[in-house]
């Protein structure tokens, strides 16, 4: 980002070590448009040059100092005027004085706490630049580079399966399961739907992954769903018995981590919605909240590694019907229940009428219906909308026509 | 195109929805071959994508569906040959098999997915247990019958040549060995089956015939399944028999479709060799037993013997080495008991499946006695012991008689039939004991029916009948045909019918032909016994062919008379039970017939002259004189009798003249009481050939040439000719007596002059121009003129010295 100024003397450019080797990534701006930018890790030290350029040779530059800033900033859309800076470190490059030839200045800020992930969001971003400022007494020469900041993971202790048992009285009876509640970006989601009872007529079924950005607090808060991903699990109607495969890859999709409450300014979530539409083009469906990590880059595994076959649950007799590949599945789906929400749901949750105000239950999405953005407790019932995986819930349970 | 929508016929609709589609496939399918010139395989695999979203119609027909289907697994091949090529060429594109399953739509992702996993095995088989357990597996997600069937079927057809095909212990990693195969093409099938049993419940129910024609249409992609499971070479015996068939069976059995079973069983009945079924029989029929109430469980199982029967006479060809001792062809393994498996396992069948229709079970055991008579043509037991099972069966069901017409009585029918047919020998469908009890089932006309079916059947076999207690059973066997039966229908008899029917059982009666004498006695006499009740109506077509056998019979005894001292006696004996016979004959009010017969035992004995001959002989014909006189009451048939009469004594020799002389007396006198005049004279020129060339014990059975009788005869008629008033008659008669007279003439009977030729002629001469001219008179002057004509001849040609016609005026 230059500065435009009219008799502009000099030019910045900042130079990093190593950024010919250094990984690249891309990172949505706010226009849409990628932008490749050079990847740092939390607690990476970031050094280089600034080299600052004068337009005409053999004129001089005066100055009142010359700076770099390392900056990490969340902007809220809806208060632009507003950075929240939630790292700033300076480093002062040159005193104050008269630069007369080219000149170099190496920087480092070591061992920076990068504590975000880049974001670039509906009504959110969060970036990391530097910032070199050449002071001057009219208009500052300032010169900002953007960095990309991933942030890893470690292992989840705790990564247990996510098995339930949803549906609506006399009408579906459903039994899901998810391998993991949290997924890598490079994961591949398996997991199966189990078909406990089936007396409507369906004509498909997909996974939705939902993003859902929430930023600002109290009135100021906004929620945005988007939908990142559809994808077709099941085609034609299944009868009592059958059980379905998902295997959804989730390294073509643009994912980030599941952001939570960064820096108390916006959170970003994913779910998983199971839609199962019927003839009439109803649609039932259920969310469930999955995390999302970035795992750092290894050697891909071989790309077979999806068909692990998740853990039937031992509700469900239905063991000796579908044999499993690898019958001791995962350790994570055999560890104990955990208190974390989003983890284990609990095997099997009691079904309830629409209007029950206990348990889960699948809902009959309404085309035309409101959606209310209101929040719900985990208790209520989760209702999911008909059109195209905005992923809300809605506390209206009645089926509309 | 006009404004209005055109209303289009569904056949219309299918073509113009295919056609569409077609176009797109054609469109795409272009695209794809220029992308892949052009290695640009992301974009190749886009349009790929774009031209499977066409297999996700839920418009088309099955059968525009499988031609939309083979339009685009066609051009997946290309892309399957340039993948493999690249493969080759060591260029591999990293994570192709993940990169297809990012298609958002499953139908066409996992087409790609199967296309793709081909590539991988083919490129690296060891690889080949992963994907294809993978593949048949993510293939769940198409639940549409219709697009899941064609999806499977696309499935099958790829891996069709890289199924692992070698046996379970050499090859235990990743290349995968036979059992991953048969895990394989059977969760495959279980998928297939499970979306072809679904087609049935959906939709509305009056579109179900629709919706069966369908699924017929679609059924062989399901068979093909089986189809892939035989054609293992590594599947052994032991194999099929612990995991293909029991995997096979259960699901067949479970899936409770009617019509899914049945072409099921069908199908593993003709793809899988012959020897696996004859060491799995008794799985597979008790898996018969259980399948769905509409199953034709007949068919399958009748399929199935027919096989085996014919694959035990084929492979009998090859291995001509003969049969063990039990009978059985040496091709079948010992240890398998053929007959007792389907047998026991028919029984079973038939016990437990409640709404089996009588005429199936009855189809069962028909096909049971083929596969009996196939297999082991020398067991009559076996074929006996069905007859025994069905009759227990009717006999369980309550079933007593199944009218003519109904589908049982057809099949049982065509049960009884196969013995017949196939031994072509009553004797030995007499060895069956249950063959006659379970014919018993039949109505009536059924019987009646078989009765004919076998006399035919014996007759066109010539089977001889040659002991009593044959006789007896094969007349027993017949019975309907024999005597009248109590559930016979009441009114009117079909006398041709009846006499088309006895004339065949006379003909059968013909066959009863003993080795010995004494045994053919017995046997003629155990007919007679069975056939004496039949009544008046039959006795009259059975009763004289067992008395022209008894009379053979005697003949026989002459023959041998060097050999049996008894003969005559014997002769006797028969003549005795000739005439008893006779006699019921007489007694059914019949006069004609028993006539005749005795006048032909009479002849018989004259020739065989036993002891005591000529008393037995002047029975006979007193006994037929008697009829003449009693029982006949038509002038014409008296005079028939009376001529036949006079022609048998004529031809007896062995009466003495103490016989002899009323005899031919009564002749005579029987004669010329004939009521009509015509007659009278008839009957006595008839007669007088009795005095001219009888013969009798008093002239040493030489002729008895009494001329001056003849003359009185032949005087007499010509008396009684006088007095016909019709002339034409009259003369007539006169140009009868002529010839007597030119005969007894010629013979040289000295009574008879020229001169009363003469007069006769004259006499005929006179009154013959008075006829008016008629057919009759044209024949009577035609009959006067032939015998002047002879007379002439033998004047101009004389050739005995004896008899001259000097003086005789023409």
């Amino acid at each position: 980002m230059s500065f435009f100024g009219f008799g502009q003397s000099a030019e910045i450019d900042i130079y990093l070590d190593g950024q010919d080797a250094r990984k690249k990534v891309e990172v949505k701006t706010e226009d849409g448009k990628k932008e490749l930018m050079l990847l740092y890790y939390d607690g990476e030290t970031v050094s280089g040059k600034v080299n600052v350029s004068l337009k005409k040779a053999g004129s001089k530059l005066e100055h009142q100092g010359i700076k770099i800033e390392f900056i990490g900033q969340i902007e809220l859309f809806y208060d632009r005027g507003n950075h929240h800076e939630f790292t700033s470190l300076v480093k002062e490059l040159a005193r104050p004085g008269e630069m007369i030839a080219h000149t170099s200045y190496p920087f480092e800020f070591s061992c920076v706490e990068k504590p975000f992930e880049v974001y670039t969001g509906a009504n959110v971003k969060l970036r990391y630049f530097l910032r070199v400022t050449i002071v001057r007494r009219l208009a500052d020469i300032v010169k900002e580079v953007d960095i990309a900041v991933h942030t890893l993971s470690s292992y989840p202790e705790m990564n247990n399966s996510i098995k339930m048992e949803v549906g609506i009285e006399d009408c579906l009876h459903i039994e899901f399961e998810y391998n993991k509640s949290k997924y890598h970006l490079k994961d591949v989601i398996v997991g199966k739907i189990y078909f406990l009872l089936v007396r409507i007529k369906i004509k498909h079924m997909e996974i939705a992954i939902i993003k859902r950005e929430t930023t600002g607090t109290g009135p100021n808060m906004f929620t945005e769903n988007e939908t990142i991903a559809k994808y077709e699990i099941m085609d034609g109607a299944p009868v009592r018995g059958e059980s379905i495969p998902i295997r959804v890859f989730l390294a073509g999709y643009e994912l980030t981590p599941t952001m939570r409450d960064i820096n108390k300014k916006f959170s970003v979530r994913y779910f998983l919605n199971l839609v199962l539409m019927d003839t009439e083009d109803r649609r039932y469906f259920k969310q469930q909240e999955i995390t999302l990590w970035r795992k750092g880059d290894k050697v891909r595994k071989s790309n077979i590694q999806g068909q692990q076959q998740v853990q039937t649950s031992e509700d469900i007799n239905s063991a000796d019907r579908f044999p499993q590949l690898h019958p001791g599945g995962t350790d994570e789906n055999r560890s104990q229940s955990s208190k974390d929400d989003t983890e284990e749901q609990g095997s099997k949750q009691v079904f309830t009428e629409i209007k029950s105000p206990s348990g889960d239950s699948l809902h009959v999405g309404d085309p035309f219906s409101d959606h209310n953005p209101d929040h719900i407790t985990e208790n209520q019932i989760q209702h999911m909308q008909r059109e195209a995986g905005d992923g809300q819930n809605d506390s209206n349970n009645e089926k509309r026509e | 195109m006009p404004a209005t929508p055109q209303q289009l016929s569904p056949v219309e609709e299918q073509e113009k929805l295919l056609d569409e589609a077609l176009g797109v496939v054609k469109v795409q399918a272009f695209q794809l071959k220029r992308c892949l010139d052009k290695n640009k395989l992301m974009d190749a695999l886009k349009h790929a994508s774009a031209m499977l979203a066409e297999l996700r119609t839920s418009l088309l027909s099955p059968k525009s569906y499988y031609e939309l289907y083979m339009a685009i697994t066609d051009e997946l091949r290309h892309m399957e040959l340039y993948l493999l090529d690249e493969f080759q060429k060591g260029r591999k594109v990293a994570d192709l098999y993940e990169l297809v399953q990012y298609a958002g739509n499953i139908v066409p992702r996992l087409y790609l997915l199967i296309t793709v996993g081909l590539v991988y095995i083919k490129s690296n088989s060891g690889l080949k247990r992963d994907i294809l357990n993978d593949l048949v597996e993510m293939c769940r997600g198409v639940q549409h019958p219709l697009r899941g069937l064609f999806l499977r079927n696309y499935l099958l057809q790829c891996t069709r040549n890289v199924l692992p095909d070698i046996a379970e212990t050499e090859n235990d990693d990743g290349d995968g060995n036979v059992r991953d195969s048969i895990n394989f093409v059977l969760m495959n099938f279980a998928e297939m089956n499970k979306l072809w049993v679904r087609m049935q419940h959906q939709g509305h129910s009056r579109e179900k015939q629709n919706r069966e024609k369908e699924r017929e249409e679609l059924r062989i992609l399901v068979g093909t399944n089986l189809v892939r499971l035989s054609q293992l070479e590594s599947v052994t015996m032991e194999k099929y028999q612990k995991t293909v068939l029991p995997g096979i069976l259960e699901q067949v059995v479970s899936c409770r479709d009617a019509i899914a079973q049945e072409y099921l069983m069908e199908c593993i009945i003709q793809v899988f060799p012959d020897e696996f079924h004859l060491q799995t029989l008794n799985p597979f029929l008790k898996s018969c037993a259980e399948l769905e109430a509409g199953v034709n469980v007949k068919n399958i199982v009748i399929s199935l013997m027919e096989r085996l029967a014919a694959f035990s006479q084929r492979s009998e060809g090859v291995g001509d080495s003969g049969r063990n001792d039990q009978g059985s062809p040496t091709c079948l393994p010992p240890d398998v008991q053929l007959f007792e498996v389907f047998s026991d396992q028919v029984a079973s069948i038939i016990a437990n499946r409640q709404d089996l229709p009588a005429e199936d079970m009855v189809s069962l055991e028909v096909a049971l006695v083929n596969l009996a008579h196939k297999c082991y043509p020398d067991r009559v037991d076996y074929v006996d012991k069905v007859m025994q099972n069905s009759i227990e069966v009717f006999k369980r069901l309550g079933l007593e008689k199944f009218e003519l017409n109904t589908l049982v009585a057809k099949e049982l029918q065509k049960l009884l039939k196969i013995p017949i047919d196939n031994y072509n020998n009553l004797l030995t469908v007499l060895k069956l004991q249950h063959y006659a009890p379970l014919m018993q089932h039949l109505d009536y006309y059924g019987r009646k029916l078989l009765s004919i079916y076998i006399l035919n059947n014996a007759l066109d076999s010539e089977t001889l009948i040659t002991t009593q207690e044959q006789v007896e059973q094969a007349l027993n066997l017949v019975k309907t045909l024999v005597s009248d039966q109590s559930d016979q229908p009441k009114g009117e008899v079909d006398l041709e019918e009846l006499a088309e029917e006895q004339g065949l059982l006379a003909r059968f009666i013909h066959q009863f032909k003993s080795t010995s004498a004494d045994q053919q006695y017995l046997v003629l006499s155990a007919a007679r016994k069975i056939l004496g009740v039949g009544g008046p109506l039959r006795i009259k077509h059975t009763l004289p062919p067992l008395i022209f056998q008894a009379y053979q019979l005697a003949y026989k005894y002459k023959d041998l008379k060097k050999e049996d001292d008894m003969w005559e006696k014997k002769c006797q004996k028969i003549f005795q039970f000739t005439h008893s016979t006779i006699s019921a004959l007489v007694k059914a009010e019949l006069a004609e017939l028993p006539l005749r017969l005795f006048l032909q035992g009479a002849l018989a004995i004259n020739q065989i002259g036993f002891d005591n001959h000529e008393t037995v002989a002047y029975e006979f014909l007193s006994q037929a004189f008697s009829l003449y006189e009693d029982e006949i009451s038509d002038s014409k048939a008296q005079l028939a009798a009376i001529t036949l009469i006079v022609g048998t004594l004529e031809q007896i020799s062995c009466f003495g003249e103490e016989n002899a002389e009323p005899l031919r007396t009564q002749c005579a006198l029987a004669a010329s009481k004939l009521l009509k005049k015509p007659d009278q004279c008839r009957g006595v020129a008839t007669c007088s050939h009795l005095f001219w060339s009888g013969k009798s014990l008093a002239s040493n059975r030489e002729e008895t040439h009494d001329g001056k009788r003849v003359v009185e005869c032949l005087k007499k008629g010509l008396r009684i000719a006088k007095q016909c008033m019709d002339v034409s008659v009259q003369v007539q008669l006169y140009v009868e007596l002529l010839n007597h007279y030119i005969y007894f003439y010629e013979k040289g009977n000295d009574q008879i002059s020229v001169q009363i030729l003469n007069q006769v002629i004259g006499k005929i001469k006179e009154e013959l121009p008075n006829l008016d001219s008629s057919d009759e008179t044209d024949q009577i002057t035609k009959h006067f003129n032939n015998t002047l004509e002879h007379l002439r001849s033998r004047i101009e040609n004389p050739d005995s010295d004896v008899i001259s016609y000097e003086g005789l005026e023409i």
